[in-house]
């Protein structure tokens, strides 16, 4: 219940803070810029003189000193504690200080641009910015992730951006135990923040623009034992994508707006833990999924202008989200065809298969091309409007849709395909009428997919400045908090979002 | 007592590696499992079976490349003749022609997704009715040989080059070293198969993952390098290298009628390869990614870059 209740709360602050941040911002950038004007700035001569080695160069920009002073800001300031490192007092790099860490460290990041694609190999570490706004990870369009961790345990990465990576903003592989906080992602050449493989994690108040692929990803893995909270997700090919992944996975409290589609968790043999099943979609607020000038990969064009997408995801949730103004569906259950498969598509009786165990199965090649059903997910509570195929879509290209076992009960809708959704298949109780009334051609997307808007250069593609966003509460002195599992969630007093203004 | 310990623990990882990963690489067009005779690939050995199934058991990381350019160079086996080769298609480095040097590779840019991979790629061109089918882009795996201990794995040495496959084949080469496929999907066929709408044909040449710790290059261009076999890589051939897999996507759906390959026929696939890496960047991918058995990247849904 509290954590549910801060949650809600967070989102509320999130607008009201952003709307006055603006002008205050705006007033803390031109004390910055003065001062540094003036007074020149004493770390960025110091790191001049600091070995330089294989390392990629870093440079330390503005003093934030005047914006701490505006509440905008946090506080930068670091008093030295066993255990903390401090970058770039301590170390000069992010990742001179992660090679030196041991588990259980804190590594401190002050304000400055960090042109470094920093690697992780030990556990339970936390790199933490001062100031998610200033502390700056950039690829500069040549390097390829701002922070990868590989296979290590439990590493948390907090307040801080990245930006301009030729692969990803943030990224875990292969780990157990993540933990994602107040991170922000902008104009990155596959996903923002990218969750490969790995379970038990948390990312959370996540800000993602500007990828061909999603915003955010959590993928291959069953079960997850994972939650995205709230996050906005913009101006990507998909705001959220997760491939095979679910089991309690939870995608709640949070934005998906003006990507080419919105959340479209999908089934696939050409990777690992098939199919996607059991995520938990509740108390987002999901509009606009249909901009033309994204980056995108292929999935993105066919699946652009739909807000909530299954794609062959099956036993999902889907309650309490905010749906509105899309060219497709609000929420759609459609099939993936996967033309050139990897294996046989898994019986019901396989869904409960662990992505460990599934791991060591022998791939059957099914000789031919294999269909995706979305099925016996449950859609509930939702508030759609404006969604110009559909509000709520359900369809397939050749099994017969009333075998798939979806249901749909007490949405806000106006328009459904087939006809009468919610009679035909109510949850929890038995349907009736007839399913050809109504009911919807997917496969035409494939066609029309080749008529869409092609993708555009990550690199040069055109998507908002970037806001500065919300601060993690008292960087600099906040406990190390282990990033061991996912938070607990409230899901039954997440209610509709209000629409933003 | 140490050599048997090694042999065991490679042999289980063998196990480990057969029952958890890559399929069991189908020949629908070929019918199954048995390798035809094939050319004096044999001498080098061929991986157990060809490489193929769902990204994500196996340890990798992968550089998409687009195409640079098409030429009848090949700077490793007529080097400094330019005009001499069979058409090939260029990936990877901007400024290989037969003059090309692995020194001389610093010099060119890269259309490779990693910047700090400046390594030539090439492939022979396939046509059509005397028509070039400009490749659409390629996709270089990186991954340990099958069976092979993932940390036992060296980046290749500075200078590297090898060619895999037969550009001379007189009849059907291994599907485990050369094979066509559709779009990402598991098919492996020595011939092109029909592919569907949207899903290109595909190249895939696998390379040896051995080398003989002295050579950068060998008369014939294979003879320094060889193939892993149950895990173990052959006597003479000490040093375990990344395992290599180059596939090129070519825009063709549906028909194969009169595709021919550059090199002659269907069955002469081979690829080329110069190391070109920044090395710094090379040595730590395979660190971090093929001895931490982690996926540092899947084959994305990007056509361009």
């Amino acid at each position: 219940m509290v954590s549910v209740l801060s949650g809600r709360g967070c989102l509320v602050i999130n607008v009201l803070g952003e709307h006055m941040q603006r002008k205050i911002w705006a007033a803390a950038m031109a004390a910055s810029l003065l001062l540094v004007a003036a007074c020149g700035d004493e770390r960025a001569a110091d790191s001049t003189t600091a070995p330089t080695a294989a390392a990629p160069e870093t440079t330390v920009g503005a003093d934030t000193t005047a914006a701490a002073d505006t509440t905008v800001a946090a506080d930068t300031t670091v008093a030295a504690v066993e255990g903390t490192i401090t970058v770039p007092d301590d170390y000069p790099t992010i990742q001179a200080a992660v090679d030196a860490a041991a588990p259980g460290d804190l590594i401190l990041v002050k304000p400055g641009t960090y042109n470094e694609a920093v690697n992780v190999t030990t556990d339970g570490i936390t790199i933490r910015g001062l100031d998610r706004n200033e502390v700056i990870l950039d690829g500069k369009l040549e390097l390829d992730n701002g922070i990868r961790i590989l296979g290590a345990k439990g590493v948390a990465v907090e307040n801080m951006t990245a930006m301009n990576y030729t692969r990803n903003g943030f990224f875990w592989t292969g780990v157990d135990g993540f933990r994602g906080s107040y991170l922000t992602s902008y104009r990155t050449g596959d996903y923002g923040v990218y969750v490969f493989d790995s379970m038990n994690g948390d990312l959370e108040h996540i800000y993602a623009a500007g990828s061909p692929d999603a915003g955010v990803y959590i993928g291959e893995c069953f079960p997850c034992n994972s939650v995205i909270d709230d996050t906005v997700s913009e101006h990507n090919g998909l705001g959220y994508s997760g491939t095979n992944s679910g089991g309690n996975l939870l995608i709640v409290n949070s934005t998906f707006r003006f990507n080419r589609a919105g959340v479209v968790p999908n089934s696939g043999s050409y990777e690992l833990c098939y199919p996607e099943r059991q995520t938990t979609i509740v108390g987002n607020t999901v509009y606009s999924n249909n901009q033309a000038d994204t980056p995108a990969i292929d999935v993105a064009i066919l699946a652009m202008g739909n807000g909530i997408l299954s794609a062959g995801g099956v036993l999902n949730d889907i309650e309490r989200n905010l749906v509105y103004d899309h060219d497709k569906s609000g929420i759609g259950l459609v099939p993936f065809l996967e033309e050139d498969p990897n294996d046989s598509v898994p019986l019901p009786e396989e869904w409960g298969t662990t992505c460990e165990d599934s791991k060591s199965k022998t791939p059957v090649d099914p000789g031919a091309g294999i269909l995706w059903d979305s099925m016996q997910n449950r859609v509930i509570g939702n508030v759609l409007s404006d969604n110009r195929a559909a509000d709520l879509l359900v369809a397939s290209a050749g099994t017969d849709v009333s075998t798939l076992g979806n249901c749909f009960s007490g949405n806000t809708h106006t328009t459904t395909a087939p006809n009468n959704l919610e009679t035909l298949a109510p949850c929890d109780a038995t349907g009736s009428g007839d399913w050809k009334d109504g009911e919807y051609n997917v496969a035409a997307w494939l066609g029309e997919a080749t008529t869409r808007p092609p993708s555009v250069d990550y690199k040069v593609a055109v998507i908002p400045a970037l806001e500065p966003q919300v601060n993690m509460p008292d960087a600099a002195t906040a406990p190390v908090r282990p990033a061991t599992g996912p938070k607990t969630i409230d899901l039954e007093s997440i209610v509709v979002p209000s629409k933003p203004v | 007592m140490f050599g048997s310990r090694t042999v065991a623990v490679a042999l289980m990882a063998t196990v480990l590696a057969v029952s958890g990963c890559a399929g069991g690489g189908s020949n629908r067009d070929t019918g199954a499992g048995e390798m035809k005779a094939h050319t004096d690939a044999t001498s080098l050995g061929q991986p157990d079976r060809p490489i193929a199934g769902p990204q994500g058991a196996t340890p990798q990381f992968l550089v998409e490349c687009l195409h640079s350019h098409t030429a009848s160079d090949d700077p490793i086996v007529y080097p400094g003749r330019p005009g001499q080769s069979h058409l090939h298609e260029f990936f990877g480095n901007t400024e290989v022609d037969a003059f090309a040097t692995v020194g001389s590779l610093t010099n060119g840019g890269t259309t490779c997704d990693q910047p700090l991979d400046k390594a030539a790629y090439w492939a022979p061109a396939l046509l059509r009715g005397g028509a070039v089918l400009k490749p659409v882009k390629s996709t270089a795996y990186y991954r340990p040989g099958e069976g092979v201990p993932p940390a036992s794995v060296q980046p290749f040495p500075v200078g590297l080059v090898m060619i895999a496959g037969n550009s001379g084949a007189t009849g059907e080469q291994p599907l485990s070293i050369v094979a066509w496929g559709c779009g990402a999907g598991i098919e492996r066929a020595v011939l092109p198969p029909e592919c569907a709408e949207g899903r290109d044909l595909r190249l895939l040449v696998t390379f040896p993952d051995c080398w003989d710790g002295s050579n950068l290059d060998s008369h014939d261009h294979h003879a320094h390098v060889a193939y892993s076999a149950r895990g173990v890589c052959p006597k003479g051939f000490a040093v375990s290298i990344p395992q290599l897999q180059f596939s090129v996507e070519y825009p063709v759906w549906g028909s194969t009628d009169g595709l021919v390959l550059a090199s002659g026929g269907l069955t002469t696939g081979h690829a080329d390869f110069m190391n070109g890496w920044d090395q710094a960047k090379l040595t730590s991918e395979v660190e971090l990614c093929l001895h931490r058995e982690v996926v540092c990247g899947v084959a994305s849904g990007r056509k361009t870059g």
